[in-house]
């Protein structure tokens, strides 16, 4: 087995609501190894976003453990490395607007202090099928295609894990399965670990390890 | 865009009051220097000694000239009207007396014996012009009077007419020779004082300090202790209108602040994906403070470029607001300027522009602090 990338253990996230505390998810344990890819599945409103933001460092939880496997640092909390060693794709691309899509994807290397990026900027997006666009504004993009750029954008700081939200849930049918098929082969070829939150089975059957998220409980599917 | 033209604005109205009012206050410091001297020798009786005093501060180098003069009351009249004139004597060749750069009509050059220069005001009281003759009693004369005597005045032909503006000179100022006016007042030689220029007239306090040192019948009086409230007005105007428009500037940053916040609370999307690309709080601090400091940078420069523009056509701006508004020309008819006085102060321009910084840059912070303390989870919410 490889090493863990990534482990979650006793996870409890709950938020106010007019009704009172709305237990979001109660106790989640999880391991992911490098280069595995992992899928979760729930309704809506069942807590897989929060999830994935407790498993990246964008939220904090009420209590319980994250640890993510950082290059010659070990075992931290990915709030403590947030833009490291994890890279995101968000449902709704989070393009900067102002910036070009080689531009978007060269400023999470600039935001980590990598520096002059722009030529990994445009092998990731030749990666992704985008050189062509590199120039253009996400305003000029399809949906689709803004969802490579922030692919792209996700891999150039080549993290141990990408957390990917819903990265079809705003494309059509036939662009949402382009999208997943470059999702799982660039992540592949990175050796990177994916954690996929879906709502799709046809995409979740495609990941080495699939959960189902219901009354904030994780279980094997 | 809107938040640099209000800064802009803010600044252009802070100048433009600060340096006309530097125009004003430069202006009455110049007239007062030039209608009572920049350091005037005075003693509790008439100088008897003149020439030796004269000889004295000769010596110094910081006088270049020194003009020495009578003053007293007197009665003047023609035909039927008359009034007070507060009459000096005053040595009709001294090139250097003030008073010529403010003739009106006539000309100084032609005081002697015989001849008068006038206040305007006391001119119009008289009704007389140029060529016209008055008479003039002194209070000697009056002493003669009460006395049994009946002694003729002195009849002076009005050869200039100044208008200094200031009103206690125009309505009150006769001008005649210092010969004249010792026969008149019965001086002998004597004179009531002396007056000097000096070559730093803002040094006046620190040389009439230190000229008066050993000669304590004496008393120097720096041309700053001679009008000194008038001045201290002044200096009070400038500092409420400073005050004001202070006020005025503070308010235009709140302005500059919400509209940042604003900014800020819009991009809260964007500053949440910079948190989850590993954005670090000072860097967005960083990024929205300076973005504050930038807009207050031009502000700034647009507002000194404003400055300059609306200076530089002053007359033509008040001429229209006084076309408008039927006023007539304020600046001649009350102040008797021939132009909107100003006076660039690098000083002003120094402070307004380090406040003008230091507000834009921390209206630009406070959001951007508030931006850097938020989760990303929350900020990626908000749309």
């Amino acid at each position: 087995m490889s090493e863990i990338v990534l482990q979650a253990n006793g996870l409890k996230k709950s938020f106010k609501s007019p009704t009172g505390s709305l237990n979001v998810l109660r106790s989640i344990d999880l391991e992911v190894h490098a280069g595995e890819s992992v899928s979760i599945r729930g309704s809506s409103g069942s807590g897989k976003t929060t999830l994935l933001q407790l498993l990246g460092g964008l939220d904090v939880p009420d209590s319980g453990v994250v640890k993510l496997q950082l290059a010659n640092q070990g075992m931290i909390s990915p709030h403590r490395c947030l833009g490291q060693g994890v890279g995101f794709v968000f449902q709704n691309y989070q393009l900067m607007a102002e910036l070009s899509a080689w531009e978007n994807v060269a400023l999470a290397a600039q935001i980590a202090g990598h520096g002059e990026s722009k030529k990994e900027a445009l092998t990731l997006l030749a990666l992704v099928g985008l050189a062509h666009r590199a120039e253009h504004m996400p305003s000029q993009l399809s949906g689709g295609e803004c969802q490579r750029v922030a692919i792209a954008r996700a891999l150039i700081n080549r993290p141990a894990i990408i957390l990917a939200d819903e990265p079809t849930g705003n494309l059509d049918e036939v662009t949402g399965k382009e999208v997943m098929n470059l999702l799982l082969e660039v992540v592949a070829e990175r050796n990177a670990a994916l954690v996929l939150v879906t709502h799709s089975k046809e995409f979740a059957d495609r990941t080495q390890r699939r959960y189902f998220l219901s009354s904030g409980v994780l279980t094997p599917a | 865009m809107v938040s640099i033209l209000g800064v802009g604005l803010g600044v252009a109205s802070l100048l433009v009051v600060q340096t006309v009012m530097n125009g004003f206050g430069e202006e009455h410091r110049l007239r007062i220097r030039e209608s009572f001297g920049e350091c005037v020798v005075i003693a509790n009786r008439p100088i008897a000694q003149v020439d030796e005093l004269i000889s004295s501060l000769n010596l110094q180098e910081e006088v270049l000239s020194i003009s020495p003069y009578a003053e007293g009351p007197a009665l003047t009249r023609r035909g039927s009207f008359s009034g007070v004139a507060f009459v000096r004597g005053v040595v009709p060749t001294d090139e250097d007396l003030p008073a010529r750069g403010y003739v009106v009509s006539g000309d100084f050059n032609d005081l002697d014996d015989g001849r008068v220069v006038l206040g305007i005001g006391l001119a119009r009281d008289l009704r007389v012009k140029v060529g016209d003759k008055i008479d003039l009693w002194s209070p000697v004369m009056v002493d003669q009077a009460g006395k049994g005597k009946a002694p003729l005045p002195a009849e002076l032909e009005v050869c200039a007419i100044v208008r200094t503006g200031f009103s206690e000179v125009d309505n009150r100022a006769a001008m005649i020779s210092l010969r004249r006016f010792r026969e008149l007042w019965s001086l002998g030689n004597k004179v009531h004082g002396v007056v000097l220029r000096l070559d730093d007239p803002s040094q006046a306090p620190a040389i009439a300090a230190r000229l008066n040192q050993g000669k304590p019948d004496l008393r120097f009086v720096p041309w700053q202790e001679i009008k000194k409230n008038f001045l201290e007005a002044i200096r009070f105007e400038k500092t409420m209108l400073f005050f004001l428009m202070f006020i005025i500037t503070l308010v235009a940053s709140f302005s500059i602040g919400s509209t940042l916040f604003s900014a800020v609370i819009r991009r809260s999307r964007e500053i949440g994906v910079l948190i989850a690309l590993g954005a670090k709080p000072w860097q967005l601090v960083g990024l929205f403070g300076l973005q504050g400091l930038w807009i207050g940078a031009l502000g700034t420069s647009l507002g000194f470029i404003l400055t300059w523009t609306i200076l530089a056509f002053r007359d033509g701006i008040l001429g229209t607001i006084n076309q408008l508004f039927g006023d007539g020309d304020m600046v001649a008819n009350v102040y008797q300027f021939a132009h909107v006085p100003l006076h660039y102060e690098p000083m002003d321009f120094f402070i307004a522009a380090i406040f003008t910084l230091l507000v834009t840059t921390l209206a630009g912070l406070v959001p951007a602090l508030w931006a850097a303390g938020r989760k990303p989870s929350e900020a990626m919410r908000d749309v």
